[in-house]
């Protein structure tokens, strides 16, 4: 269980949050918002566990994992909640369209 | 064939699954397909984690992520309808180009600095310890070392089921999403015709149309 | 007792805790739950609580230690609460306890605080019945107790402060008790302000103890006094300049004006005083600002606008005393300092007089008793300040039982006016008052009790064996101080070689003078009392025409009496008269108001003074009988009426029956010995009978001449006065005007000061400074508003150029250098530690340096010698930068610690020459310091 040499799983991370934040800046549906900070958060997570891999001493990185996993979860629950209540303000849900305050 | 070479297909396979889930959820333009890469971003995840001797993280990814988070955008994507984000506006597109483009930047010069460090070697994982990422070894770690953290995660995630009920609910408390479907009953065509008058803004609901053609 | 010894032993007597904590919980109770609890549990409450701290206090008088003569000192009942701070002042420790003791005279005072305070809690409890705010009212009053007694109690100077300040407050809420009518609300602030002035004294004194005598416990006062407290202190008045010499020069031929003058308003050479004079003029301006003497007395007559009984137990029996039992507990040093012993004794006969003089014509009856309590003050201070202690603190003692009487008197009196005239003014007013004898026959019998033992009528009343105590010690005695003619024995505690330097004695005339001016205070007091005594209850009654079986016509009135009382009990606007009289004209009394003569003038007098809601006219209107009070007020008086007879024979010298005084005497015997007998005066001799005979002359003239105008003339003499000599009356019936002199002098310059201010900051504040912060924050809003467009991906994209920020730091490599060089001065040795990065490598280059590519280098510098050492950083990205450290081993000859290193700052990359090989060490260094053990240094450059 050792072939696959650190880097890549760093790359591949990268690469995954890269995606999830260009389609951060990019997109403009709040539910697309949403999954690409999903996403972003996997990202990290693998990093995590990837450093956790060659530092195994403990399990910090993989119980940090597992703490932003319920952070994630949590935070997906309110934020589909706020999408919701947004959705039935202004009948919509593009993360454009979240301006009340301005003006 | 070697253990190590099925381990790197294994791996290839997992990084295939998260770059085209990856692309996927963020390009497609239906939110329900997007969730679907999602998904697929995720089970790759999970599967990386098993390659990384994290093995009760990989099933917590898979529960988790696939059997709940992705479940919930499927619901509130249903209850939104398809259909809600409508034509393309212009505005403020010039600042997230911008944005995205300094980001794309950043992140190639990460990579960069990722592949050249340490020289032109890799580095090669260690032998994990026996039980590594088994749910005995971890769970004895979290209610030892980490359970102050493990009962807070507790209360935030009660927190977090109370805010997205008072979120959800809104002001009016219990009021639905749509409004009450008023049937009536129409003799001649033996079926029930939906009266979603009052959601002005929202399109002609195709449930409707489907419902009227059967 | 001996259950009451073994429970508490004197240095825990934990029994001050309760004494303490009773009133607190009882304030507590009633201020917090009071309003739900409704007036019959407040009353409980407040009752109990006294009642139970004046039993704890009788317990704690009981166990008090026996004195002996001539031990150095005084036994004493202590309770150490907790630690409270630990001062340092310059160096030395000053520990601060809660520290709670208890003497005979604190024992004492304490049963006066719980004894009459408990009569008056009493007495409220009927006088404020109908007071919506009767739970507010006594919880003011029991935190009053408290605090008081935390005065007394407190066996530091701070724990006193604490307990001073505390009175202050309860003083000032009560007074303004009935704050929605302003002139209460504004005697309160007038109360507050004026203590506060005196407060700054107290504070001084405390500043001034903790640096000269590095204590502040009374015990360590007394004990260090002798010593620390003779030190000379320089001080220049005015400031040291050299104005004198310019003076000088300028009027070298002699100036007109004389050299003392010059002397002081052109300083350059400074006074010269003993710390212990210094203390004891901060001390005194304390107390005349709590004890209503000269010149800061102007509070207390305005502290009438309390509800009665606050005056009584606060403004007359307990508080206002706090600066005469300050003086006394600071005898020890105050006899250190003749100066301050004749300050303190000229201004209390001062006030004596001056206060006797304008009670004589006022027609509140209240304010009689106010000025009658600042002249009684007087008479205290006079007291201590001519040595005295005992006899001025008994006079506290014995005033505090017939003045809370004669309060109380006034107040059931008054509450007989409310069941007709509720008009504040008109119903303390003793010209509508008059025979009230018949129908207040309680009342009337206390009253007078307390009027002989005032005025001092001889061998039965209190006050009498009190204030001749004063005045014969007064006419027999002076200060000598530590320089006087004391016999050397009696001087073992004062070290006289720390008060070289000469100090002011007193004039042998200085006694007698006090003494006379004594007399003619007492005198005045006689007759001033005398006359609200014969106005009041005496003569016809004025107040309605009496007719019997009287039903009031607004029968709801009978229990809103008190309710109307309470909101607007006393006339404390000073302004009133003149205001309502332009030119100065006072309404004749109306005593003979149904003669024709009278009958315009009085009209005139009833609609213009009546304040209230009824178009009442004293005198025209019908009334029920005026009745006596219920049992809960009449009760208090008499016990307050027999103790002002006898509180006297706990006191009484004369006649060897002293039996308070002989407990109290040893606290104050170490002061006494520097107080000794006029030259040619035995202290014990036949003298002594001799000179009362004046002081029973003051008494017989003054009530004599009382009882012929009042009584015989029914007042004809002072309208006959006031009509010939109409700018006197009205003068002395303004009190001198003293208000409006301070309004005109002190007050307006505050005044003019604060205007000065408010235009200050109308302008410059607002008009510029603020106008000019407004436009930088307006500026800075319209340049950020661009950027705050609210589109959530707009954040997210500027928090993006963040990074790219960031990432073009990492792209560059840095070269730091950390430098060890805790072994340089021993071995020479030097570790160079240059910084990680992400991916970087390093070169070191050097003279004499091995080539190395670890990230860390050692080398060896010489003695004298000076090195360079240059690394080259190299990153992922292939760029380079260098750092170099220039390191200098100093040459043996100089001591550790003496010579610093030098590190040379590098200049930017590009002109890379260094400053030179052999720079000499002092070039523009960066300075190591060669203690710095093991300090790290960075020699830094970019790229």
């Amino acid at each position: 269980m050792n072939a696959v040499p650190l880097e890549y799983f760093l790359t591949v991370a990268g690469v995954l949050f890269t995606i999830g934040a260009i389609g951060f800046l990019l997109r403009r549906n709040l539910l697309v918002l949403l999954m690409s900070i999903e996403l972003m958060l996997n990202a990290v997570n693998l990093t995590l566990v990837a450093f956790n891999r060659i530092h195994p001493q403990n399990h910090a990185g993989q119980i940090f994992a597992f703490f932003i996993i319920v952070v994630a979860a949590a935070e997906a629950a309110i934020g589909l909640a706020i999408v919701l209540s947004f959705f039935r303000v202004r009948k919509t849900v593009r993360s454009d369209d979240a301006d009340l305050l301005r003006n | 064939m070697k253990l190590d070479n099925l381990e790197t297909i294994f791996f290839a396979i997992c990084t295939l699954l998260v770059l085209i889930g990856g692309v996927y959820t963020v390009a497609a333009k239906n939110p329900i397909r997007g969730a679907m890469g999602l998904l697929g971003a995720i089970l790759g995840i999970a599967g990386m984690y098993l390659l990384l001797a994290a093995e009760l993280l990989a099933a917590i990814q898979v529960v988790v992520y696939a059997g709940a988070v992705v479940v919930l955008f499927l619901f509130v994507i249903m209850l939104i309808g398809p259909s809600s984000t409508g034509t393309t506006d212009a505005r403020g597109a010039l600042g997230r180009y911008f944005g995205a483009a300094c980001f794309a930047l950043v992140s190639v010069g990460a990579l960069y600095v990722v592949m050249r460090f340490g020289g032109q070697t890799l580095s090669k994982m260690p032998e994990p310890p026996a039980g590594m990422g088994t749910i005995e070894v971890v769970g004895r770690e979290i209610f030892s070392e980490q359970v102050v953290a493990f009962q807070i995660s507790g209360v935030l995630l009660l927190i977090a089921v109370v805010g997205a009920m008072a979120v959800a609910r809104g002001k009016h408390g219990g009021e639905m999403l749509l409004p009450p479907i008023t049937g009536t009953v129409d003799p001649t065509r033996k079926s029930v015709s939906a009266d979603l008058a009052g959601h002005a803004s929202v399109p002609e609901p195709q449930l409707t149309k489907s419902e009227v053609k059967s | 007792m001996n259950f009451l010894a073994n429970k508490f032993p004197h240095d825990d007597f934990a029994l001050l805790g309760i004494v303490l904590v009773l009133p607190l919980i009882g304030a507590f109770v009633n201020g917090v739950f009071g309003k739900r609890l409704g007036k019959q549990a407040v009353r409980m409450m407040a009752l109990s609580a006294i009642g139970g701290s004046f039993i704890a206090s009788v317990l704690t008088f009981l166990s008090l230690p026996a004195a002996e003569h001539g031990a150095h000192a005084v036994p004493k009942l202590k309770w150490v609460a907790w630690r409270w701070l630990d001062l340092n002042v310059t160096g030395r420790n000053i520990p601060i306890d809660v520290v709670f003791g208890a003497d005979a005279m604190t024992a004492t005072m304490m049963l006066v605080v719980t004894g009459v305070g408990f009569l008056i809690h009493l007495y409220s409890s009927e006088y404020m019945k109908a007071d919506p705010g009767y739970y507010r009212f006594f919880a003011y009053l029991n935190l009053f107790i408290f605090s008081m007694l935390v005065l007394i109690l407190g066996d530091s100077m701070p724990i006193l402060f604490v307990g001073w300040e505390g009175v202050g407050l309860c003083s000032y809420l009560l007074i303004g008790f009935w704050f929605t009518e302003e002139k209460n609300a504004s005697a309160g602030k007038k109360a507050f302000i004026a203590n506060r002035i005196g407060d700054f004294g107290l504070l001084l004194a405390m500043a001034l103890l903790a640096y000269y005598s590095s204590t502040l416990t009374f015990d360590g006062i007394k004990a260090t006094a002798g010593n620390a407290l003779l030190q000379d202190v320089k001080i220049w008045p005015l400031g040291n300049l050299p104005t004198e010499e310019i003076w000088h020069k300028q009027f070298a031929a002699g100036s007109i004006w004389p050299n003392w003058l010059v002397d002081f308003f052109l300083p350059d050479k400074p006074i010269t005083a003993k710390v212990s004079t210094l203390v004891g003029f901060s001390v005194f301006l304390g107390c005349a600002g709590k004890s209503a003497q000269i010149p800061l007395y102007v509070w207390l007559p305005d502290a009438m606008a309390g509800p009665t009984p606050v005056s009584a137990l606060i403004h007359a029996a307990t508080m206002v005393t706090a600066g005469v039992y300050l003086v006394a507990r600071m005898c020890d040093v105050f006899v250190l300092s003749p100066a301050a012993m004749a300050v303190v004794a000229i201004t209390g006969a001062l006030t004596a007089v001056f206060a006797a003089s304008m009670g004589f014509f006022q027609r509140d009856l209240k304010k009689v008793l106010a000025y009658s309590t600042v002249s009684q003050l007087g008479f205290m201070f006079m007291g201590v300040g001519v040595g005295a202690f005992t006899a001025g603190f008994f006079h506290v003692f014995t005033h505090a039982f017939f003045k809370a009487c004669l309060f109380l008197g006034a107040g059931s009196v008054i509450h007989a006016m409310h069941a007709r005239i509720h008009d504040t003014d008109q119903s303390q007013d003793m010209w509508n008052m008059g025979g009230l004898r018949k129908y207040m026959p309680i009342t009337h019998v206390t009253y007078l009790v307390s009027c002989l033992s005032i005025a001092g009528t001889p061998l039965l009343f209190a006050g009498f064996w009190s204030k001749d105590e004063i005045l014969w010690k007064a006419y027999s005695s002076e200060v000598a101080g530590p320089q006087g003619r004391v016999p050397p024995a009696d001087l073992g505690f004062v070290d006289l070689l720390k008060s070289p330097q000469y100090m002011w004695q007193w004039p042998s005339w200085l006694g007698p003078t006090i003494y006379w001016v004594g007399i003619i205070g007492a005198t005045m007091t006689a007759f001033y009392m005398f006359r609200s005594y014969f106005v009041t209850f005496w003569g016809e009654f004025r107040g309605w025409k009496i007719v019997p079986g009287y039903i009031d016509p607004h029968p709801h009135h009978a229990d809103e009496d008190l309710d109307e009382a309470g909101h607007g009990t006393t006339d404390v606007d000073h302004h009133a008269p003149t205001k309502k009289h332009p030119h100065g004209h006072v309404d004749e009394p109306s005593m003979a108001h149904k003669s024709a003569s009278h009958d315009d003038e009085h009209d005139d007098h009833a609609h213009d003074d009546h304040r209230g809601h009824e178009p009442i006219v004293p005198g025209e209107i019908d009334g029920p009988i005026p009745h006596e009070s219920p049992l809960p007020m009449t009760v208090p008086l008499m016990i307050l009426g027999a103790m002002a007879i006898l509180a006297g024979f706990l006191g009484a010298e004369p006649i060897h029956v002293a039996p308070l005084i002989h407990k109290l005497e040893p606290i104050f015997e170490h002061a006494t010995k520097l107080v000794v007998a006029r030259d040619g005066i035995d202290p014990h001799g036949g003298t002594m009978w001799m000179m009362m005979v004046p002081g029973v002359a003051a008494m017989v003239v003054g009530s004599g001449a009382a009882y012929w105008a009042y009584h015989l003339q029914k007042g004809e003499p002072e309208f006959s006065f006031k009509r010939s000599m109409p700018g006197l009356y009205n003068l002395i019936y303004d009190k001198w005007r003293i208000d409006e002199l301070y309004d005109a002098t002190v007050i307006g310059m505050v005044d003019a000061l604060a205007d000065i201010f408010t235009m200050a900051d109308k302008w410059i504040v607002d008009g510029v400074i603020a106008r000019l912060t407004g436009m930088l924050a307006q500026g800075i809003g319209a340049v950020l508003r661009v950027f705050h467009t609210g589109r959530v991906q707009i954040y997210a994209a500027s928090m993006v150029v963040g990074l790219l920020g960031m990432g073009w730091f990492f792209v560059q490599p840095h070269a730091h250098v950390v430098v060890d060089d805790e072994e340089l001065r021993s071995t020479g040795k030097v570790v160079a530690t240059a910084s990680p990065g992400l991916g970087y490598s390093y070169a070191w280059s050097g003279e004499g340096l091995q080539p190395s590519k670890s990230d860390r280098v050692e080398f060896v510098v010489d003695q004298g010698k000076t090195r360079e050492v240059v690394v080259t950083v190299r990153n992922v990205f292939g760029r380079e930068a260098q750092a170099k450290v220039t390191v200098t081993r100093p040459a043996a000859r100089p001591g550790p610690g003496q010579q610093p290193i030098m590190l040379q700052p590098l200049p930017q990359q590009g002109a890379l020459t260094p400053p030179s090989g052999d720079a000499p060490p002092d070039q523009k260094p960066m300075k190591l310091e060669g203690n710095q053990v093991g300090g790290l240094l960075r020699g830094e450059v970019g790229q």
